[in-house]
């Protein structure tokens, strides 16, 4: 937490990685019908900036956020977040890492049905039994315009509005790192618009890094750097991305694509 | 469709194995009960029948007495001369049976059967009917001798030559064991020891030409029914009953027949609870099963399958799992029984499993109650099943039941509940027994209904009241686990409600039983003025040796003698009334304090006088003073004047209606073969109590029979006898928690999968392996909770208007276990703790990616 509080005076500048992996390599399956998810990648996630991993669909994105998250297990390579080697560590290390260390949201389904925003939003610290950083959590909450729903449970919450929920929650606790996988794929464009803007603001204002694995160029231009990720491997990187740029990017894809044309379909 | 049905059951088996096993255990009770009772009946069948003379002779028993008076009706033995000479005798025999003896061994031990059967002694003669063969030794002659059954010899370590004393009412006797004779058929239980014929009638009757029956062999080509009509003719007297072999063996069931009844009722008793509680988990399973393929049955509907076929898939499926359910649950009822009948062979009834019978009715009743209770219960989920509307494909998947209100519930509840409620109060403000008992028997119907019916719109109240210490203890799991359990009210009722309706009987049927003893003890308080009773424990009568030993004990003061006899009263209501009537010695007072309305004890002993209960006098139109024409069993009869009336309460049990007694000399007189059935014993003065007890203890030892007792022991003696009702109560309680916990593993199972999401989201966020296992069985412990506590708080109510009833009867104290209450509340927890034992392991075993992706 005391790293988190010296990302908290602002961002000046990137200081170090918040997370990096090694050969990082995924497989599914074995024998002949292996299947590479993730084939030998190597990333830094810089401290204080948002990042976007894009790439087409069976990429190997939201593999590679799973296992930089400590969700998934690693078929070979070296994870570390922080200073922490992950690549190793048993599920109760993982799971005690998850709710210090990490904060997720997720395309849809974000938020426990019983309990109120509030309660959802102080779920990860609730679990942990720590107390919540009251005036931290206040910021968030005000951040979000998030007051006068505090009460509310999920299901009389917008998606809009639960994505919000999604997003203080995953800032609450102010983790080293945040997990956006498709945070604005179920959602209109306003609404994703309004959490693509509180993703940026986290970052900007409040010195959190945020990571976020998507498909839409224009969810992508959010970002400081986009990681283009074709086949398992880190093809391209773009850093102050628009929305033209990356499209134009992501157009080459599918020509290269085409030529291949013999991609797996494996995504989530 | 068909395909779709089978395939649909095989996907669901392991939900529907529960299922099967509540359908199985309430079959398998059903069917050992049956398989049990027609096994015994049978095998006494078979014995009787075979062992039956072709007519007998025997002492017409006019009035009989549902408290032992020790009495053997006897006829003379000449009479066997008279019959011989009838047309179509082949042979007569002279039959000395007393089946009230004691036989112990030289170290006073009892050498027959302690567990209630009886040890008889009888004369030794041999036909092709006997029940035995001398299979060593030789046959007794003389008044020293006698031979012992095979089984007994074995079990007690008898051997040939063994010297035994023989405890008889006419005194006790010692023999010579001479020879062993085995059972040729199947061994009753009871303990067979053989005299000749003038040692039976003089040592064992008393009597040197009495027999207790004569038994006659029809020559050949004459049928039982003529060979008795035409020994009637001949012998001419009303004083006996003539029976062919066929009406002999009857009534030798029917006596045996109120034992086998007993343990038929207890099993029928489990099979009830199990087919209660199973219901209740198979209407559970099915509608989960449905709620969780409302998606399925929509499409169904879509692609153009009618209500019709939908409904009838789901019975479909019902009646699957009941044909699996009472297949496997004959199977067990047979094992069940086999287990019963070994049982038996502990208490010496010796049947063999060979000779199990198994007759059509068992097979019916086992598919009738098992496919039966499946299909009702599969009905009404089947009905809502249907009424699956085609949109249902389309939508998102709605867990059905959550949305639907509960106005109907409340208001059937409500109105069934105070139906119910009424009948209670009605009960409780009843005077009469009969009315009473009815008025409890709807009102806990009723109750029980309505509170399964109304069960859903508890849960919210109650779970709030229960769980709100979880957020307090648990943080936010406890707070999750909370609103988990209030999530879907219908099922968490649902679930709650086999284990309410298993608690709420047990807990009706502790308050009631524990009410029994408080009342009993304080009847002893009362009325046991005593310092010592002696007295079997069986409360069976005893010899008179026994009466003068205790008399003559070095430190005895008064000794008061208690005697029974059935009477028959003619009362000036017009009424007759069939009862038996007690006698005792005067100054009853210095042992018994006795409430009289009217009148005294000395008025009430007096020569020609008698004493009755106020409430039955008072029915019956009974005043002091009035003449009441009483019948003695043999005829005899005299009336005797209602000297004083009695105010004790409590008379009418134990067949002792109207609470009559009167002197020991006009008992003597009318009832001249009784023996004693307690003595009540006073220190002589100066004599401290430990010292008589252990003087009584050492004239007693020769006696096995009869124990000595203070107020203390004799109060331990009435609650051993009621904790035999309170442990049936207990094991029906383990089979209703086995069953519920059934349920509840089911519903949490099916909560689990429908969650997976929730899950994988809080397994992603942090949450540990740990806390969610701790999480699901917080929300067990609180389901199974509930479901206790609304068991108990109706089985108490129950239990309060059972008392109520039992008051009618005299049994006016109420006492509450509040010690098996809180049991059975920590018990509930320790049972919502084990239900979840699979689910809440299987919940953390789910991987936290696919969880998170599962549709």
């Amino acid at each position: 937490m005391s790293t988190a509080a010296e990302h908290a005076r602002g961002r000046a500048e990137p200081d170090g990685t918040a997370a990096r992996a090694r050969g990082l390599t995924k497989a599914y399956g074995s024998g002949e019908t292996t299947v590479l998810a993730l084939d030998a990648v190597d990333v830094d996630i810089t401290r204080g900036r948002f990042t976007a991993v894009m790439g087409p669909s069976g990429s190997g994105k939201s593999t590679l956020m799973h296992c930089l998250a400590g969700l998934d297990t690693v078929s070979a390579g070296q994870v570390w977040l922080g200073d922490t080697e992950i690549t190793g560590l048993k599920d109760r290390e993982l799971t005690r890492l998850r709710r210090d260390r990490i904060g997720f949201m997720f395309q849809s389904f974000n938020l426990i049905p019983t309990l109120s925003a509030a309660e959802n939003i102080t779920l990860p610290m609730d679990i942990a039994g720590q107390r919540p950083d009251r005036e931290w959590v206040d910021q968030v909450i005000d951040t979000l315009g998030l007051r006068d729903r505090l009460g509310h449970r999920p299901a009389q919450l917008s998606g809009g509005q639960q994505q919000r929920v999604a997003c203080a929650r995953a800032l609450a606790s102010r983790p080293e790192l945040i997990f956006a996988d498709e945070p604005t794929g179920n959602l209109d464009s306003r609404s994703g618009l309004e959490v693509l803007g509180f993703l940026r603001q986290a970052v900007d204002d409040l010195g959190q890094t945020v990571v976020m694995v998507t498909h839409d160029p224009g969810a992508a231009a959010h970002s400081d750097l986009v990681l283009f990720l074709a086949d398992g491997r880190i093809v391209d990187e773009m850093a102050r991305p628009t929305a033209d740029t990356v499209l134009e990017r992501m157009k080459r894809f599918d020509t290269v694509r085409a030529a291949f044309d013999d991609t797996s379909g494996r995504e989530k | 469709m068909l395909k779709a049905t089978l395939r649909s059951f095989l996907a669901h088996k392991g939900r529907l194995a529960l299922s099967a096993l509540a359908v199985l255990l309430s079959v398998a009770f059903v069917a050992g009960s049956l398989i049990f009772s027609d096994t015994v009946t049978r095998t006494f069948d078979r014995l009787f029948a075979s062992t039956a003379a072709d007519v007998t002779v025997s002492p017409k028993q006019d009035l009989t007495s549902r408290v032992p008076t020790g009495v053997t009706p006897t006829l003379p033995a000449s009479l066997a001369s008279l019959v011989t000479g009838v047309d179509g005798v082949a042979a007569t025999h002279v039959d000395v049976a007393v089946n009230n003896v004691t036989v112990v061994d030289r170290r006073n031990a009892p050498v027959g059967p302690t567990t209630g059967a009886p040890t008889i002694a009888k004369n030794w003669y041999v036909t092709k009917r006997s029940p035995v063969k001398l299979t060593s030794g030789h046959a007794p002659r003389g008044p020293g001798e006698a031979l012992l059954d095979a089984d007994t010899a074995r079990h007690k370590h008898v051997r040939t030559g063994d010297t035994l004393t023989v405890l008889a009412r006419p005194g006790s006797f010692r023999v010579r064991v001479v020879g062993i004779a085995t059972f040729t058929t199947t061994n009753p239980g009871a303990a067979l020891l053989f005299l000749d014929t003038p040692t039976a009638q003089t040592r064992l009757l008393g009597r040197p030409g009495a027999a207790t029956s004569i038994a006659v062999d029809a020559a050949p080509g004459v049928s039982d029914n003529v060979l008795k009509q035409r020994v009637a003719a001949r012998v001419r007297s009303s004083a006996y009953d003539f029976k062919t072999a066929g009406e002999q063996a009857k009534s030798d069931i029917d006596q045996l027949g109120t034992f086998l009844d007993v343990i038929k009722y207890v099993m029928v008793g489990f099979a009830g609870i199990a087919v209660l509680v199973g219901v209740f988990l198979i209407v559970n399973t099915f509608s989960m099963l449905i709620a969780q393929r409302t998606r399925e049955l929509g499409l169904l509907r879509a692609l153009g399958a009618d209500r019709r076929q939908v409904r009838r898939s789901v019975l479909t499926e019902a009646l699957l799992l009941g044909l699996v359910g009472s297949t496997l649950g004959l199977a067990t009822g047979i094992g069940l029984a086999a287990g019963l009948i070994r049982l038996m062979s502990a208490f010496g009834m010796n049947i063999k499993s060979t000779e199990m019978v198994i007759g059509w009715v068992t097979p019916v009743s086992a598919y009738v109650v098992g496919v039966g209770v499946t299909f009702v219960a599969a009905y009404l989920p089947a009905r809502r099943a249907a009424g699956i509307s085609p949109m249902a494909a389309l939508a998102d998947a709605e867990i059905a039941g959550v949305g639907r209100p509960l106005r109907v519930r409340a208001v059937a509840g409500a109105v069934v509940g105070a139906l119910g409620v009424a009948a209670l109060a009605g009960c409780v403000r009843a005077t009469r027994t009969a009315p009473a008992a009815s008025l409890l028997g709807l009102g806990v119907v009723l109750t029980l209904v309505a509170t399964v019916i109304a069960g859903p719109l508890l849960v919210r109240p109650v779970i709030r009241v229960l769980g709100a210490v979880f957020p307090a203890l648990f943080g936010s799991i406890g707070r999750m686990s909370q609103r988990n359990a209030l999530r879907n009210p219908r099922r968490t009722g649902a679930t709650a409600s086999a284990l309410m309706v298993g608690l709420a009987l047990v807990a009706g049927m502790s308050v009631a039983s524990t009410s029994m003893s408080k009342s009993f003890d304080q009847q002893i308080d009362k009325t046991l003025g005593a310092d010592f009773v002696v007295q079997n424990s069986n409360f069976q009568p005893f010899p008179q040796e026994i009466t003068d030993r205790v008399r003559a004990t070095a430190g005895a003061g008064l000794v008061v003698r208690q005697r029974f006899t059935p009477v028959a009263a003619r009362l000036p209501d017009g009424t007759r009334v069939e009862t038996t009537a007690a006698g005792y010695d005067p100054r009853l007072d210095d042992v018994a304090h006795i409430t009289y309305a009217r009148g005294d004890t000395a008025a009430a002993l007096a020569d020609g006088a008698m004493a009755m209960d106020l409430t039955f006098a008072k029915d019956h139109g009974v005043r002091v003073g009035s003449t009441i024409p009483l019948r003695f069993p043999g005829g005899r009869h005299t009336d005797l004047r209602v000297g004083a009336l009695t105010n004790q309460g409590g008379s009418e049990n134990f067949g002792m209606q109207g609470g009559l007694f009167f002197g020991m000399a006009t008992l003597q007189k009318y009832a001249p073969d009784g023996q004693d059935s307690a003595l009540y014993v006073n220190t002589a003065p100066g004599t401290p109590k430990d010292r008589l007890r252990s003087h009584l203890g050492k004239t007693l030892a020769p006696y096995p029979q009869v124990q000595v007792r203070d107020q203390a022991d004799y109060k331990k003696l009435v609650h051993n006898q009621i904790s035999v009702l309170l442990y049936l109560v207990y094991a029906l309680l383990g089979l209703a928690i086995v069953i519920a916990v059934l349920g509840v593993v089911n519903t949490l199972a099916l909560s689990v999968v429908e969650r997976t999401r929730e899950i994988g989201l809080l397994r992603a966020i942090g949450l540990a392996r740990r806390q969610l296992r701790r999480m699901i069985r917080l929300e067990s412990v609180v389901i199974a909770v509930f479901g206790a506590v609304l068991g108990l708080a109706l089985g108490l109510v129950w239990g309060v208007c059972t008392q109520q009833v039992l008051a009618l009867r005299g049994l006016k104290a109420l006492a509450v276990p509040w010690g098996t209450i809180i049991a059975v509340v920590v018990g509930a927890a320790v049972v919502g703790v084990v239900a979840a034992l699979l689910p809440a392991l299987r919940a953390s075993r789910m991987n936290v990616l696919a969880a998170i992706a599962h549709e």
